[in-house]
């Protein structure tokens, strides 16, 4: 762990690699089925989010906007955009539930949601997320903890068979799934919250819904307190955990700060493993393990001798930084969009909040770069190698079901990475020391 | 809660003149039943293909951090793209307190130290309104500074549509840059853009053209745009809209202030673009050059006629359903047609009365005017055999339930359809899609269904 600055000292952010606590906001609510997020403030704040989320999934984005004028800016406190925005929304389809958020705009003037919303006889949850304060991953979160508070019924039973994910704001829908799978093979039920991992993984339904088309149920959030125990993954997400335990005493709360590369998803395994009085887990998982361990030795050339610059949400960053670490990649910066505890833990030689412009001062202590799609003119410029990552990707299709989590994600994370370098160095496989290690294996060139 | 009836009031003005003809453009967004973009949005498609100018976001994060980098307008500008970045004061719980005005200035500083910008537009968004910076002593005090134009954005995202934040786009142009500066030479046939953003190089179709005309785009707004050449813009003979209803208040106040006269043009097509050179040279009144344009855009039709026979063969009997909204509900149809394609039905749901009026005349009598092609476009397909249906992605599901081609109909964001060669472009593209064999590979029932 290096050198660690929390907060930029520049007047502005040029090419921003920060996205709004609204933003993080929406896509948590698209996560529960048959929901519609209601973006309180102006129509941009809602047509941005919308076109941005549209083109990275590829998928129609269920959302809708109180559309504050200027008007209703200074004469409405939320009492007439919101209630008829619910009255409106409610005339044409059935949401399962509202996911009312705020804006910059309408905390700026004030507006009391909390009292609006107490007016509204709908199910509905409301949660403040101005945009001058957080970013993706604390909106995302503060939308999990509204859910919580707001829905979650108290009690003090408990289902030991029953386990809840709290997944961070940028793991995939594919990884969101593959945590609940690998969960589940030792024999739990496994919910996520937000479950994005039915919702915006690009599956081909019958017809276009007007709300989000999957993710957990109402149902199922109203009965999460019973859950015997509960796995928040990402810092961003310990406050909805906490939340959590308020409803129930005995539910048992564990923590990963990321589930990338060996060594978390080791812990994950043993924590699974005591919890069960399992020996072995299934044998499907053993096997990723043996090949997460081939794919390090395989990349661990390439990797070895490439400095790397990460930039992203914090608890996707750190997950990103520790796996690459772990087969040799030299991260010399990882670039956060906002402060985190995470920042502390993040194994690199330089972590900075910034933007991309920071990220090209430092580019030339870098090889690769693994960013957003923000970051292809940059790589393009200085000649780069880049894995992208993260919001947006409007540079590539098939976003939902990236995966680098896990034994099996791992794997995939390293060859890519390793193969992403190895090409910009303009070098073949040629000379990998693990062909010349295994004589005869099937390494293919 | 006494307010209500008020706001009501206020959001539907019936007083103005201009509700009594039209379908009452004073009317609020409503709440819960909108989408469409906001007035800074509007104000950063006019302004921010200026390339050479940076483009300073004064708002929180959301304004300028979702919608970077979201434009494909092209530029030849030798310098970096400041039109591809982003710069942006992002508003902070500190600023909302105790103002944002000193880290403004501070913003602006910078990107002069940094980048030397030919100028810098300052956009004031929500927020930034609300709690009352002044944008324009900032912005005033900075140009004395640095002795090149600041300009202040007046279009925070609640004062309107997209619509209303381009024309105040053209608004801050008209009062901080047009007419700053004299032009080195003059032509009788100086023109201005304005309008067209270059998306996708829409431009570069037929800027050409006008160039082997002896016309010079004496500047334009913004594509391709460069700062002392908009500065410039008052010597221009002629105004030409291409497609922006918007500007026409700024082509206006041109006209009374420096006696330009304007036309309304599009360029997609081939008759558009012929009727649109056309129409240039009428406007600028030269026999000669009128004469030299007929034959240029005959040599032109001919050259284009004849990379598109191959193509007419194959959409020989085709026939497609077309499902947009505005001045395309015409305008593509004519460009299917110019292919050879049978437009057998265009919705018209989003299209003003003039526009109903030209998809009639264009599809003939026997065309099908959806007013509700949501409902509508599956019968259709039915009843007419239609082969393709171009469309937005909603419409997808359609196509593939009934088995035929499907195409974007907003693909022209990725790829320029403008001009005669862009007709080349989205032949192209349709040839692709009703050769190809996925939608029916995508309709293909599962094993466990059949």
């Amino acid at each position: 762990m290096g050198e660690v600055s929390h907060r930029s000292m520049k007047p502005l952010q040029v090419n921003p690699i920060k996205l709004s606590e609204p933003m993080g906001a929406t896509l948590a609510f698209l996560g529960v089925d048959g929901c519609m997020p209601l973006m309180h403030g102006a129509l941009g704040c809602t047509s941005f989010t919308k076109v941005y989320y549209t083109r990275h999934f590829a998928e129609p984005i269920a959302i809708q906007t109180t559309a504050v004028t200027d008007v209703t800016a200074i004469l409405d406190g939320g009492d007439y955009s919101i209630v008829e925005a619910v009255k409106n929304i409610t005339q044409k389809v059935t949401p399962s539930l509202v996911g009312l958020h705020t804006t910059g705009l309408t905390e700026t003037k004030g507006d009391d949601i909390r009292q609006v919303a107490s007016q509204i006889d709908f199910p509905l949850v409301w949660v403040n997320t101005p945009d001058y304060e957080g970013g993706l991953e604390s909106g995302w979160g503060k939308a999990t903890r509204a859910m919580i508070e707001q829905l979650v019924e108290p009690t003090e039973a408990i289902d030991d068979s029953k386990v809840l994910l709290l997944p961070h704001a940028s793991l995939t829908p594919i990884e969101v799934e593959k945590i609940k799978e690998f969960i589940a093979s030792f024999g739990y039920e496994v919910l996520a919250l937000p479950d994005l991992s039915t919702s915006l993984d690009g599956h081909l339904g019958e017809k276009q819904a007007a709300l989000s088309s999957g993710g957990i149920r109402v149902e199922e959030i109203r009965r999460l307190a019973e859950a015997g125990m509960v796995i928040s993954v990402g810092d961003s997400m310990l406050p909805p955990a906490t939340a959590l335990q308020k409803k129930n005493p005995f539910l048992r709360h564990r923590h990963f700060a990321h589930l990338q590369g060996l060594a978390a998803t080791d812990a994950l395994v043993e924590l699974l493993l005591t919890e069960t009085g399992a020996s072995r887990p299934h044998p499907a998982i053993v096997r990723w393990r043996m090949r997460l361990q081939d794919a390090l030795l395989d990349s661990h050339f390439s990797l070895g001798q490439t400095r790397i610059l990460v930039a992203g949400e914090p608890d996707q960053i750190a997950g990103l930084c520790a796996s690459l670490h772990e087969a040799g990649g030299r991260v010399a910066v990882a670039v956060s969009t906002v402060d985190s505890p995470q920042l502390e833990k993040i194994q690199a030689a330089r972590v900075l909040v910034g933007d991309l412009e920071d990220a090209e001062a430092l580019g030339d202590a870098c090889d690769l770069l693994v960013t957003s799609g923000h970051g292809e003119a940059l790589a393009h410029r200085c000649h780069k190698a880049l894995v992208l990552r993260g919001f947006p990707n409007w540079e590539e299709v098939g976003n939902q079901l990236k995966n680098d989590v896990l034994y099996e994600g791992g794997a995939y994370l390293l060859f890519e990475c390793a193969n992403a370098a190895t090409a910009a160095r303009g070098e073949g496989h040629v000379g990998s020391d693990r062909s010349d290690r295994t004589v005869g294996s099937n390494v293919t060139e | 809660m006494a307010e209500k009836p008020k706001i009501r009031e206020l959001l539907d003005e019936s007083a103005c003149a201009h509700n009594k003809s039209k379908q009452s453009p004073c009317n609020a967004p409503t709440p819960g039943a909108t989408s469409g973009g906001c007035a800074f949005e509007g104000a950063q498609i006019s302004l921010f293909p200026y390339a050479d100018a940076a483009h300073l976001v004064h708002g929180p994060i959301t304004c300028l951090g979702a919608s970077w980098e979201t434009r494909a307008t092209k530029t030849s500008y030798p310098g970096r793209d400041l039109t591809q970045m982003g710069f942006t004061t992002d508003t902070s719980t500190t600023d909302v307190v105790f103002g944002g005005e000193k880290k403004l200035l501070s913003a602006i500083d910078y990107i002069m130290t940094h980048y030397t910008p030919e100028a810098v537009f300052v956009y004031t968004t929500c927020v930034t309104a609300l709690i009352g910076d002044d944008i324009d002593a900032v912005c005033r005090h900075a140009a004395e500074k640095y002795g090149v134009p600041m300009v202040p954005v007046h279009a925070p995202g609640f004062v309107g549509s997209k619509n209303l934040g381009s024309r105040l786009g053209g608004e801050a142009a008209l009062a901080h840059l047009i007419g700053t500066r004299e032009p080195e030479t003059t032509t009788p046939f100086d023109i201005n853009l304005i309008g067209e953003y270059n998306v996708t190089g829409d431009l570069w179709q037929y800027a050409p053209l006008l160039e082997e005309l002896g016309i010079r785009i004496l500047s334009t707004l913004s594509g391709d745009g460069r700062i002392k050449e908009i500065r410039t813009a008052h010597r221009a003979k002629l105004n030409v809209i291409v497609c922006a209803k918007s500007l026409i208040s700024l082509t206006r106040k041109m006209e009374e202030r420096y006696g330009i006269p304007s036309i309304s043009l599009s360029f997609y097509g081939k008759r558009d673009t012929s009727a649109g050179l056309l129409a240039i040279a009428k406007a600028l009144g030269n026999e000669g050059l009128i004469e030299r344009t007929k034959t240029l855009i005959a040599r032109e039709e001919a050259r284009l006629d004849g990379k598109l026979q191959p193509y007419r063969e194959i959409f020989k009997g085709k026939k497609t359903v077309l499902n947009t909204g505005g001045n395309k509900t015409w305008s593509i149809a004519s460009a299917l047609q110019d292919l050879g394609i049978e437009v057998v039905a265009t919705a018209v749901k989003k299209a003003t009365e003039a526009d109903r009026q030209k998809a009639r005349e264009t599809l003939g009598e026997s065309g099908v005017l959806m007013m509700n092609p949501g409902a509508e476009q599956a019968k259709i397909i039915d009843d007419t055999g239609a082969h393709l249906l171009l469309a937005g992605g909603r419409s997808l599901y359609t196509a593939i339930k009934k088995g035929i081609a499907f195409a974007d109909v907003n693909q022209e964001k990725k790829k320029s359809y403008g001009g005669y060669d862009g007709l080349l472009n989205l032949a192209e593209d349709l040839k692709n899609a009703l050769e190809n064999p996925v939608f029916e590979n995508v309709a293909r029932r599962a094993p466990w269904e059949k």
